[in-house]
């Protein structure tokens, strides 16, 4: 649930989804779901030549569980509240809606 | 449960007294991280800054009586999510 | 119906654990037990880790102190706390006597 307010907070930004069968695409984060599940629009593909079927695709749905990494933008990240709101949910994160 | 050393009760407390600290993750696909960890859930999903991920690729054909040559990949990154379901190990930077 | 006057004496009293010459009991007997004690680690991988049981959760999720990591009997890595993710656990194996 933290991590989902977290991706929320970060909609409109532009971050960089690794997927496990290595494929690397920057986009704008359009939404996101309980199950991180991600929507980008504006996509770029990291290694075009390797993947020239990507190359007309303008925006995705990525399914949650073949992510590996997120790239977030760090400037928009305030890992002091990230740290608090993570000691706090120990057990029953839910209360952080207020992650702005 | 048992008074060991440390007071941990659970082993999420292990990760949570490493909020704000480096740590180092093993990932599956021979990956591994150091980075500060800023947060983490239940499924180990991670939120680190200040990632270096060492990524080791076995040349299984240039091997040397067993162990396999390693070639080491490194990059950096700012701030990372990592998916939990990769997670293999988690360890804190050496206790006081 | 017609079974139901059988004598329950030969099946009802459950057997005593055979071969269990110290230690009886269900697998959370087992893995209270070992809390504490040294113990071995095997992950589906085939890495093993070696150290201090700290403690484990329902996941099997582990915390382990003084943690070795072997891989083909070889120590690869030291920790000094280690927490493992308990989807990758094939098995804990005591290493010490309970």
């Amino acid at each position: 649930m933290l991590i989902f307010s977290v991706f929320k907070t970060l909609t409109d930004q532009t971050v960089t989804v690794e997927l496990k069968n290595d494929l690397s695409i920057t986009g704008v984060l359009k939404s996101v779901d309980q199950f991180l599940n991600i929507r980008l629009d504006n996509i770029k593909v990291a290694d075009e030549a390797r993947h020239p079927h990507m190359m007309a695709v303008k925006n995705c749905f990525i399914r949650g569980s073949v992510v590996r990494y997120v790239q977030l933008p760090a400037e928009h990240v305030d890992t002091q509240l990230l740290e608090d709101a993570t000691r706090r949910g120990t057990r029953k994160h839910c209360i952080l809606a207020r992650v702005t | 449960m048992d008074p060991s050393v440390t007071g941990i009760q659970e082993p999420f407390d292990l990760i949570r007294l490493s909020l704000s600290e480096r740590v180092f993750v093993k990932l599956r696909g021979d990956r591994q991280l150091t980075g500060i960890l800023h947060a983490y859930d239940g499924h180990m999903n991670l939120i680190m800054s200040d990632v270096e991920e060492t990524i080791m690729i076995v040349d299984p054909e240039a091997a040397t009586n067993g162990q396999g040559v390693v070639n080491i990949a490194k990059r950096k990154m700012e701030m990372l999510f990592v998916r939990g379901d990769g997670v293999i190990l988690v360890s804190p930077p050496a206790r006081t | 119906m017609d079974e139901s006057p059988r004598p329950p004496s030969d099946q009802s009293p459950p057997p005593p654990p055979p071969g269990a010459q110290s230690h009886t009991g269900s697998p959370t007997d087992f893995l209270k037990g070992i809390v504490g004690k040294r113990v071995i680690v095997r992950l589906t991988s085939g890495v093993d880790y070696r150290g201090v049981l700290s403690c484990l959760d329902g996941f099997m999720n582990i915390a382990l102190e003084q943690t070795e990591e072997h891989v083909n009997g070889v120590v690869t890595n030291r920790y000094g706390d280690a927490f493992i993710r308990g989807n990758n656990v094939l098995y804990i194996s005591a290493a010490e006597p309970l």
